[in-house]
């Protein structure tokens, strides 16, 4: 499921070609087995007090796979769950957050690890050699108090080892290679500016070359002209690292110029996952579709309709599918069962009972198809 | 650091003074190492004489230099100060650091036992202590007691600094990163705090100071040991102000008096190069 070989129009497809310089990964038969493996995942944040459990269940049952050397995008608006799911995909989970179920699998090359299955220190071992996480607001990863050099030393230096001096080096030459002054390891973080720090965090991040990077909202703080920079050297350092990227923002923009994998997360599941060019042309859930529609175009000049309704509390969701309240679309069935994650075309994944009717119709729904869905809310000119 | 330190004397009026006035204090308790009497012997010198060549400050009714067991005198207090605030310092910053990054249980187990020491008086349990130990009493023993008994405002000041950094990124970094608790408090939170601590320093170092001369005025320490609560003590067994003997109190008080001051301004002056923006305004560091 979903492991089709990139077809020639995705986005991402030409970028292999300009590392052939490179060694070549090992061919070894897995190598087309995805970088992380997460499946049913449930991550919730219990909270007990004075007797009474409360939860919010921020990630519930989400299963998804990156592969090696593509970048993955995460959409999905403030509080849907994206940032808790990479959390513990990333495995950093702390109180009152909890993993209730499902597992991620890491394949490192033949190095395998199950996260949640694991011992403690096999988990901290994978971290910044294979596995980096640029945090959310990561501009301020680095400490106010300390030169940028020393933020290197007490993070980096223990995942890569020997001599301080050679470690010295290979972070001068990894900023070098990210087109940054060397100098900036004797600044203060306050010396530097939104954009650099921004940049130094990337730095320190994939100094140890890992082989997945997980960034939340990098460049969320940052104006366009800046992001469109910062954007630009993620990318470069994903091409020159043969990488994936697990990349979460809510900015739609940015995930066209980056992804070449989209998923779509509402009220703590994923609704949809597609290549990028797909979503934006045929989105399919009609939560996706009112989100693409919702971008603005050049030369529109119509008012565009906002949904009604916000976004269900994560404490009490809906019964069913979490966004059937809101969903013009909304049948019977959709408050009755949670709609399943179905593969519609290859890579092409959707949870929606009006695209995937349900295999045993429990009270006769009306039945809409794909067609007549996609015509009705996309948006004009842009239809199949 | 040293740039930081040639800007804040030119810059920075308050700290000049500060240090101009600690230098005098502590060059005089340096001039007890090569004073000609020992502080404990009395009769040395013809007694009640005032301010006069070779006597500068005057002789005691015990026949002693008051200069001289001057300089033993400010020494000892300052010493006392300074191992007390030492120790209270030592104190409040593991505990204020660690249960501030620890959170929960640890969290409310310490801060129980720091509103115990808020909440408790002083200056009787002093005064109790001395009538347990009596004879026992000494400078090293009050200067223990006095750091255990002071390091718990101090140690909420650096928790609530604590709590702060404890969400931010850069320890979320650390603790991904594998770097255990010790280090994360030592590596990354103690630089943060470091500046709070030594403006808390120096008012540590007063209080102490003061509660010492104040205990000691009244007799409640080891009164053989010159400091300058001892000497007001004794200038006041032997009624130096209804005797005309001025110059036994007037320079004691007088010294300590340099000493709060000297400390009081460089207390307020490290607290505007803490404040970024008086940082700023001087340019980086």
């Amino acid at each position: 499921m979903g492991m089709h070989p990139g077809t020639p129009g995705q986005p991402g497809h030409s970028r292999n070609q300009r590392d052939e310089l490179r060694e070549p990964r090992p061919a070894t038969a897995a190598i087309d087995a995805p970088v992380v493996d997460v499946t049913n995942l449930r991550a919730w944040y219990v909270t007990r007090q004075f007797g009474v459990q409360r939860e919010v269940r921020a990630v519930d049952d989400v299963s998804l796979q990156v592969r090696r050397n593509e970048i993955y995008g995460l959409a999905g608006e403030s509080s849907c769950g994206k940032s808790t799911l990479i959390k513990t995909i990333a495995g950093a989970v702390r109180p009152p957050l909890e993993v209730l179920g499902g597992s991620v699998l890491f394949d490192f090359h033949g190095e395998h690890l199950d996260l949640y299955r694991s011992p403690p220190a096999a988990r901290a071992a994978i971290r910044w050699k294979h596995l980096s996480y640029v945090m959310q607001g990561s501009m301020s990863v680095l400490n106010p108090v300390r030169r940028v050099r020393h933020s290197f030393v007490d993070f980096a230096y223990r995942h890569i080892g020997g001599s301080i001096a050679d470690f010295e080096n290979t972070v001068r030459a990894h900023l070098e290679r990210l087109q940054l002054r060397p100098g900036v390891l004797e600044a203060y973080p306050h010396e530097l500016s939104g954009g650099m720090r921004q940049r130094v965090a990337i730095a320190l991040a994939t100094v140890c070359r890992p082989e997945l990077i997980i960034a939340d909202e990098p460049t969320t703080a940052l104006d366009v002209i800046v992001q469109k920079g910062v954007l630009g050297m993620i990318r470069e350092v994903q091409r020159e690292l043969q990488s994936s990227l697990l990349f979460v923002t809510h900015d739609m923009a940015v995930h066209a110029y980056l992804c070449d994998r989209l998923g779509v997360m509402y009220a703590g599941r994923l609704i949809e996952e597609a290549p990028t060019a797909d979503i934006f042309r045929a989105p399919l859930h009609p939560y996706t579709r009112h989100l693409i529609a919702s971008l603005p175009r050049i030369g529109q000049a119509a008012r565009m309709d906002a949904l009604k309704g916000a976004p269900p509390n994560l404490a009490a969701p809906p019964a069913g599918c979490r966004f059937h309240p809101r969903c013009p679309l909304a049948m019977e069935v959709c408050s009755q069962q949670v709609p399943p994650l179905e593969t519609l075309t290859p890579g092409h994944r959707v949870a929606c009972f009006a695209v995937t009717p349900p295999a045993t119709p429990a009270s006769a729904p009306v039945s809409v198809s794909p067609t007549q869905v996609s015509t009705r809310a996309a948006p004009p000119g842009d239809s199949r | 650091m040293w740039k930081v330190l040639r800007d804040l004397l030119r810059h920075n009026r308050g700290f000049a003074i500060g240090v101009a006035l600690l230098s005098f204090v502590l060059a005089i308790a340096l001039l007890s190492f090569v004073s000609p009497y020992s502080p404990l012997d009395s009769y040395v010198v013809p007694p009640d004489l005032p301010p006069c060549w070779p006597y500068v400050l005057g002789t005691t009714s015990r026949g002693q230099d008051v200069f001289w067991t001057l300089t033993f005198a400010i020494r000892n207090t300052l010493l006392f100060g300074f191992l007390v605030a030492l120790l209270s310092r030592l104190l409040s910053l593991t505990i204020g650091l660690v249960a501030g990054y620890a959170g929960g249980v640890v969290d409310r187990a310490l801060m129980s036992l720091n509103d115990t020491f808020i909440v408790i008086p002083l200056f009787p349990i002093l005064v109790l202590f001395y009538f347990v130990m009596r004879d026992r009493m000494s400078w090293v023993s009050l200067a223990l007691v006095m750091a255990c008994l002071g390091w718990a405002y101090d140690a909420r000041l650096i928790r609530s600094v604590a709590m702060s950094l404890r969400t931010r990124e850069f320890t979320e970094t650390g603790i991904f990163s594998g770097m255990s608790m010790p280090r994360i408090l030592v590596e990354e939170h103690l630089p943060y705090v470091l500046p709070i601590v030594f403006s808390t320093t120096m008012n540590n170092i007063n209080w102490s100071i003061g509660l010492e001369v104040t205990l000691s005025v009244l007799g409640f320490t080891d009164i053989n040991t010159p400091t300058i609560g001892v000497m007001i003590y004794w200038a006041n067994q032997h009624t130096a102000l209804v005797a005309g003997i001025w110059w036994w109190i007037a320079f004691p008080v007088l010294l300590v008096v340099i000493t709060f001051i000297g400390l009081f301004l460089l207390a307020v002056s490290m607290n505007e190069f803490i404040d970024p923006r008086g940082r700023l305004g001087r340019g980086a560091p």
